[in-house]
């Protein structure tokens, strides 16, 4: 049963897991900042990234509309949606233990993916606007995932630049980095924890939006990406932002490559032993937790 | 004065007598009333109803001809929400509570081989239609009966049309579950005693998104065909995949997904040339399959599924035990049910001394023009496959 592995099937497997590690980035990077800003785990990560699909999923099935522009509603519904968890919720446990927001977080989880279950039913859906593949000499490069990756890289890059270069941005990062000294230094801290919110739960619709185009969704599809964001953001850095770029590639890679030499049925094995060595060996994640 | 007073009273009484016992026929009886509990609510809520509804068309069914041993019939149903270990705390209670007089058995093979512990205890015979794990029914259990074909043998319709056709390579993918690898293991064996070499057999995680490396490896085993054993949303996702990837076997062949209308609305012309395999049809010409099928959507306005004509069927072959042992009593009954061999709507039924199905018949399915066409078996066929499957981009 042994299969010849050509330097072309190798290829091929990079530019999958490339593809789907910049999606993991996306989404990671939202709960990363809304970690790196509050010390908040929000499990409630892949519901709203759920949310998200089932917008484009809506809009898509009712008007027509294209999935790829549906981004410009999905974010702003999903930041609103932030801010008001983070409003009326998330705020009271800021500075609780941790336990307290993950219990709060989690709650919230099951809530959304109930409701969702009660609103939309458990049937799978899907957005049938883009399959098949280019053709590129000996490498297949799928329509959906290519398009996923480009905007998900184009998002990436803009969040990176807001919190870069803008007065805001830097605001953010001043927060995360110490609230007290962001505070004295006239930050209103309280309008940033919203805006970190918001963007985080906007990072995550836009992943949930591009996954719908990719696979079919359900309730509960979102759970799974909680947990891969978990994984790249302690792989990248936690409250590393670029670290999470990294840490998705990484997570991407690994899954695909652990398919192809091994089996398909180890890749999540592989992608948690990965996660203890760097626990293990460089326990702050391969960049360093600096914002 | 006291006589004729008497005389009448008497009269009066006897007339009342005969008016109170013309509107019942026959001395009164209680009905018979069978217990089951089924998962109306949560993951298994829609498979569930369909059993309970194919439950419920059985009963009027066997009413209308006036019951079973000169009672009437009723059924006692609770709602497991497609838990296991709620439904084992249903039974006990149906059994030793309610005190119902037989009970049939639930959705899934994860809640039939944990009530099934349940029954045995308390010598019910259950007739489980809508368990197909082969492992329920081998651990010596006495009183429960298969009705539905097992995991194995899903794909076995898929491996005789490729072996007819002369194809020599078989690559076989399931989910790393309960169902789907047991389906991959007789679809293995299958395949080997037709003479096919199975070039991959691997498993996936449930939940799996990215089929893109375990499909790159077959792509470069170019395989005759594929074999999946899936759920659902992992046959959509593989199939998307395939076409992404341009993988092109010349049959490729699902469990379950590939036979449910949802496949081809998501999919829609991707799904074409597309196996799958099911339990039943409502086209297959079965004695009494119009009649059900009649019955079931005027009842319920809507098409029933493999999984009510297969609870349609365990009512009514648990009846015609009863019937024939001429009693409730579970071990003439498990005695007639073992002895049964019939034909229904479902199918055919018939179980070794271990009461494992071993007569009734899996079928295959293609898509064709956006329609389940069904292949195999032949004397079943509606059509032909269209064989073989052409490349992605010439479909």
């Amino acid at each position: 049963m042994g299969v010849l592995i050509t330097p072309t099937m190798i290829g091929q497997v990079v530019i999958s897991g490339l593809l789907a590690g910049s999606l993991y980035a996306l989404v990671a990077l939202g709960l990363g900042l809304i970690f790196g800003v509050m010390r908040v785990l929000n499990v409630a990560h892949g519901p709203l990234m759920m949310l998200g699909a089932y917008t484009t999923f809506w809009l898509f099935h009712w008007w027509g509309f294209n999935p790829y522009l549906s981004l410009l509603i999905t974010m702003p519904l999903l930041f609103l949606v932030g801010v008001v968890l983070q409003h009326f919720l998330v705020r009271r446990v800021v500075d609780a233990p941790e336990l307290s927001s993950l219990l709060l977080t989690f709650g919230v989880s099951i809530a959304l993916v109930n409701l969702a279950q009660l609103a939309f039913t458990s049937d799978l859906r899907s957005v049938e606007f883009l399959t098949g593949s280019f053709i590129a000499g000996p490498y297949a490069l799928s329509k959906p995932r290519l398009a996923a990756c480009a905007f998900a890289v184009a998002i990436t890059i803009g969040a990176f630049v807001f919190l870069r270069s803008t007065r805001l941005g830097k605001a953010v990062r001043a927060v995360s980095q110490s609230r007290e000294v962001a505070q004295v230094c006239g930050i209103d801290v309280q309008r940033i924890h919203l805006l970190a919110f918001g963007i985080g739960s906007a990072l995550a619709a836009a992943g949930g939006t591009l996954v719908a185009v990719m696979v079919a969704i359900q309730p509960e599809m979102g759970q799974v990406y909680t947990f891969k964001s978990f994984l790249v953001i302690v792989l990248g850095g936690a409250g590393n932002y670029p670290g999470a770029l990294l840490g998705g590639l990484l997570l991407g890679l690994v899954e695909q490559l652990a398919s192809l030499f091994l089996t398909t049925q180890v890749n999540e094995a592989v992608a948690y032993v990965l996660l203890v060595l760097v626990l293990l060996i460089r326990p702050t994640g391969l960049l360093k937790g600096r914002v | 004065m006291t006589t004729r007073c008497l005389k009448r009273a008497v009269s009066a009484a006897l007339a009342g007598v005969v008016l109170v016992s013309l509107p019942l026929p026959a001395p009164a009886q209680t009905p018979i009333r069978i217990g089951a509990s089924l998962s109306v609510t949560g993951t298994y809520a829609k498979p569930g109803t369909q059993q309970k509804e194919g439950y419920d068309v059985c009963v009027d069914e066997l009413n209308a001809k006036g019951g079973l041993l000169g009672r009437k019939v009723e059924f006692v149903v609770y709602d497991d929400q497609s838990m296991p270990a709620t439904a084992v705390k249903l039974y006990e209670k149906l059994i030793t509570e309610d005190k119902v007089d037989a009970v049939m058995g639930p959705y899934s093979s994860a809640v039939s081989e944990a009530v099934a512990n349940v029954t045995e205890k308390y010598k019910k015979v259950m007739v489980a239609p809508l368990a197909a794990t082969t492992s329920i029914f081998k651990k010596g259990r006495k009183y429960i009966f298969m009705v539905i074909s097992p995991a194995e043998v899903y794909l076995e319709g898929l491996v005789d049309m490729a072996a007819k056709r002369g194809l020599k390579t078989v690559a076989i993918i399931n989910e790393d579950t309960l169902f789907p690898k047991a389906s991959a293991a007789g679809t293995a064996e299958a395949a080997k005693k037709r003479g096919l070499q199975v070039v991959l057999q691997e498993s996936y995680p449930k939940g799996n998104t990215d089929f893109s490396a375990l499909l790159v490896k077959i792509k470069a085993l170019n395989p005759d065909v594929i074999a999946a054993g899936t759920y659902f949303d992992d046959a959509v996702a593989i199939t998307r995949q395939m076409k992404e990837l341009n993988v092109n076997p010349k049959m490729f062949g699902l469990t379950v997904g590939g036979d449910l209308p949802e496949f081809h609305d998501l999919l829609k012309q991707n799904a074409e040339y597309v196996y799958g395999s099911t339990q039943w049809d409502d086209a297959l010409p079965y004695p009494g399959a119009k009649d059900f099928l009649t019955a079931f959507t005027r009842k319920f306005k809507h098409e029933p599924s493999y999984h009510a004509a297969a609870g349609y069927a365990g009512c009514l072959i648990y009846a015609e035990a009863v019937k024939r042992a001429g009693s409730l009593d579970a071990d003439k009954v498990r005695e007639q049910l073992l002895k049964l061999e019939t034909k229904t709507a479902f199918g055919d039924y018939k179980v070794d001394a271990d009461g494992f199905q071993v007569a009734h018949k899996m079928v295959m399915l293609q898509w064709q023009d956006g329609k389940r066409v069904v292949v195999w078996p032949d004397d079943l066929a509606s059509g032909k496959p269209r064989y073989p499957t052409p490349e992605w981009n010439k479909r």
